[in-house]
């Protein structure tokens, strides 16, 4: 599949399959059981991609009340916990779809092309799709603790400029490390759209964290 | 094996671009026996892929940190989880 493909290929966001009621639990019993359960990874996920408590509060609460309202049938395919956060990655991302609609003008978005800072290069490829340049190695993950939270923070920072959708995609599968079939049923995507996704993604956060890198070694200097 | 070697052919005339793509599925998803040989033996030759996986790799790693970091965070507030059981009730009654 050419990159162009990828990139053409649909990536609805359908509404996620709803969950079957556990035998003789109350779909009041069951959210009461969910905020007990889950409660506490739905508002580290909401906090860490909102960043704002009252915001985080809001998704939680949202989330819960699709949920109890899509409580009912489905196949299984994911864990409970997977399903509600697949219901919050569709709540953020609104979330920041009503954000960044209110906010003008529009910070500049990540162009999923631009991955060298050199000046000279243009995009990753050449017309034929050959590399244009290649990137420096990045500093060393291991090297300490500070360095480590320093590239994490700005990984942080890179995955928040991701349009609403990659985010919390990335969220799940990249960070979270949920595999991606369930991925794909918690945020009703097909394998297809999962991968073009991800791959839009992975390619955006390089070229974020390629100009992060690139500046701390401006300012070394 | 017919399939193998048209996979492995495929992958190794196809552009870097296309490469990149494949990288990222690696993550997500089993390649066939004969591109994942393909982009294998692809790498050997080609700076630009190898420097390419190496950042992805480093991408999985980093994520990995920021989980780490992301899981220390404090749990649901109780305030908050006392508004939470509050709506769940409203909402149960109201339905």
């Amino acid at each position: 599949m050419t990159d162009a493909q990828v990139r053409s290929s649909p990536t609805p966001d359908a509404e996620p399959a709803p969950v079957p009621l556990r035998a003789g639990e109350s779909r009041d019993a069951a959210a009461r059981r969910w905020v007990t359960e889950h409660g506490d990874a739905l508002w580290k996920f909401a906090l860490a991609r909102t960043r704002s408590k009252e915001a985080a509060e809001e998704m939680v609460q949202e989330t819960v009340l699709a949920a109890m309202q899509g409580y009912g049938t489905f196949a299984g395919g994911s864990s409970e916990r997977t399903w509600l956060l697949g219901i919050m990655a569709h709540k953020i991302a609104d979330h920041f779809r009503r954000v960044r609609r209110a906010k003008v003008p529009r910070g500049p978005a990540i162009s999923p092309d631009a991955t060298c800072i050199c000046g000279t290069c243009r995009g990753m490829f050449t017309e034929k799709g050959m590399w244009a340049c290649i990137a420096g190695r990045w500093p060393d993950l291991a090297a300490s603790d500070a360095e480590k939270r320093e590239q994490a923070e700005a990984l942080r920072a890179c995955i928040d400029a991701l349009p609403p959708g990659q985010s919390e995609a990335v969220w799940l599968r990249d960070i979270l490390g949920i595999p991606p079939g369930e991925v794909c049923k918690a945020m009703g995507l097909t394998d297809t759209n999962l991968w073009s996704r991800m791959h839009r993604a992975r390619v955006a956060m390089r070229s974020c964290l390629e100009t992060k890198f690139g500046l701390r070694k401006e300012t070394v200097r | 094996m017919i399939g193998f070697v048209r996979d492995m052919v495929r992958v190794l005339t196809m552009p870097c671009r296309e490469h990149v793509v494949l990288f990222s599925r690696q993550l997500d998803a089993r390649l066939s026996r004969g591109e994942a040989f393909g982009l294998r033996v692809h790498i050997v030759y080609c700076g630009g892929c190898r420097r390419y996986r190496e950042h992805l790799r480093h991408l999985q790693s980093l994520g990995q940190a920021l989980a780490q970091q992301a899981e220390i965070e404090p749990g649901l507030p109780v305030d908050v989880r006392e508004r939470l059981n509050a709506v769940v009730a409203r909402a149960g009654k109201n339905n």
